[in-house]
C-alpha cells in the first residue's frame, strides 16, 4: 500500500537520517497534521498522502484518524463533507483551535531548537 | 465488573465479572446487542475513567441517536470511533482492520492513560472487511492477546451465535441475546452461556427497554 502512493519529491537522505525523521514524524503526528491543515483543509486520505510526500513516512490509517476525531471533539478541528463528494470530509482548524495550534507549534519548535543547541555545543 | 451496571443484572450475576475479561455479545438482528454493550460501558464509566466504543457498522451520529432512543446516556469518558470516513476514503485499498483497531486502541490508551473498557461493533463487519488471504484464526489470537495485554474489559459483538469461530474458545465469556415468541407476544431475552471466574445463572432472562434504558427481569422458560 505504501508504495502505491506516489512520492511528490525524492528525498536525498541517509538511512540513519530517514530513520530519525520517521521517529520524529510518528511521535509528533498531531503537530505535523495540524501544520499541514494550517496550510489548507484536507481529508484523512490526503493528509496521509501529503505526509508521505513530504517526509517519506507512511502513517497508517489507525494512527491518523483517531487524532482527527479527537481534535474535532475538542473543538480544534472542524470536519465538513467536501462539496459534491460525500465520501470524504475535509478537516480545517477552527477559530478556537488556532491558538491551541500556535502553542503546539511553538512548543515543538522550541523543543527541537533546544535539543539541537545541545548537540551543537 | 458490571454487577451494578443495569437494573436487574444481579439476577444473572452472583459475582462480579473479572476486569480484563473478553466477552462475546451474540444474537440475531434486533436483539439489542449494540444497546447492551453501549449501556454496560456507559454505566461503568459514569463515575470516571475512559472507554472506547468502536463501530464499523454505523456512523457515530447514527449510533448515538439510536442509544438516545434507548434511554442510554453517554458519559464524557466514553469515546466513539467510527470507521466510516476511513472506509469511504480508502475504499480501493481498505486497511487491515484488526491492525487498525489495535492502533486506535493504542492511541486512546496513550491519550487518556486509563482506557479500561472496549466494545467492538461488530466482529462480523470486521471479518467482512478483512483481507481474504489473511489467516484470521491466527490474527484473532493475536488480537485477543493485544486486548489482554492492555488489560481491557472487552465486549465483542457478533451477529450469528451459531457460528463457532476461534473467538468462541478464546473469549472468557459469551452473552447470548435473543427473541422468544410466546402467547403474550415476542420478548427479548439475555442469557449468559459462559463466564469464566464468575458465578452466574444459566437461564434466559427477559430484557426490556424503558425510558431509563435496559432492565433485566425474571427468567423466561
Amino acid at each position: 500500500m505504501e508504495n502505491s502512493i506516489e512520492r511528490g519529491q525524492e528525498l536525498d537522505m541517509s538511512e540513519e537520517c530517514q530513520a530519525c525523521l520517521d521517529k520524529i514524524v510518528r511521535s509528533n503526528r498531531d503537530v505535523i497534521l495540524l501544520f499541514i491543515l494550517r496550510e489548507r483543509p484536507m481529508c484523512g486520505y490526503d493528509l496521509i498522502k501529503e505526509i508521505f510526500s513530504r517526509y517519506n513516512v507512511f502513517l497508517s490509517q489507525g494512527t491518523v484518524y483517531p487524532i482527527l476525531y479527537s481534535l474535532e471533539e475538542e473543538g480544534v478541528l472542524r470536519a465538513e463533507f467536501n462539496k459534491g463528494n460525500m465520501r470524504s470530509k475535509s478537516y480545517s482548524i477552527t477559530t478556537e483551535g488556532k491558538r491551541f495550534t500556535e502553542e503546539k507549534f511553538e512548543g515543538f519548535i522550541k523543543a527541537l531548537e533546544y535539543s539541537l543547541s545541545l548537540f551543537r555545543r | 465488573m458490571f454487577r451494578d451496571s443495569l437494573k436487574g443484572i444481579d439476577r444473572l450475576l452472583d459475582t462480579e465479572i473479572p476486569e480484563g475479561s473478553i466477552i462475546l455479545v451474540t444474537g440475531a438482528e434486533g436483539t439489542l446487542k449494540s444497546g447492551l454493550a453501549f449501556s454496560l460501558l456507559a454505566s461503568e464509566l459514569k463515575d470516571g475513567g475512559h472507554g472506547l466504543y468502536a463501530t464499523l457498522e454505523q456512523t457515530k451520529e447514527s449510533h448515538l441517536s439510536n442509544m438516545l432512543s434507548l434511554g442510554v446516556k453517554r458519559h464524557e469518558g466514553l469515546h466513539i470511533f467510527d470507521y466510516q470516513d476511513m472506509r469511504l476514503e480508502w475504499r480501493d485499498r481498505e486497511p487491515d482492520m484488526l491492525k487498525t483497531t489495535e492502533e486506535v486502541l493504542d492511541y486512546y490508551s496513550e491519550k487518556h492513560g486509563s482506557l479500561s473498557l472496549f466494545a467492538l461493533d461488530s466482529m462480523n463487519a470486521l471479518y467482512t472487511l478483512s483481507d481474504e488471504t489473511t489467516n484470521l484464526r491466527r490474527e484473532m489470537y493475536y488480537f485477543f492477546d493485544h486486548l489482554r495485554d492492555m488489560g481491557l474489559t472487552s465486549l465483542l459483538i457478533m451477529e450469528d451465535s451459531s457460528r463457532r469461530g476461534p473467538e468462541h474458545f478464546l473469549a472468557d465469556g459469551v452473552i447470548e441475546l435473543g427473541l422468544v415468541e410466546g402467547a403474550d407476544g415476542v420478548k427479548r431475552y439475555i442469557r449468559i452461556r459462559k463466564m469464566r471466574a464468575t458465578k452466574h445463572r444459566m437461564e434466559r432472562h427477559q430484557m426490556v427497554v424503558d425510558r431509563d434504558g435496559i432492565s433485566i427481569l425474571g427468567p423466561i422458560y
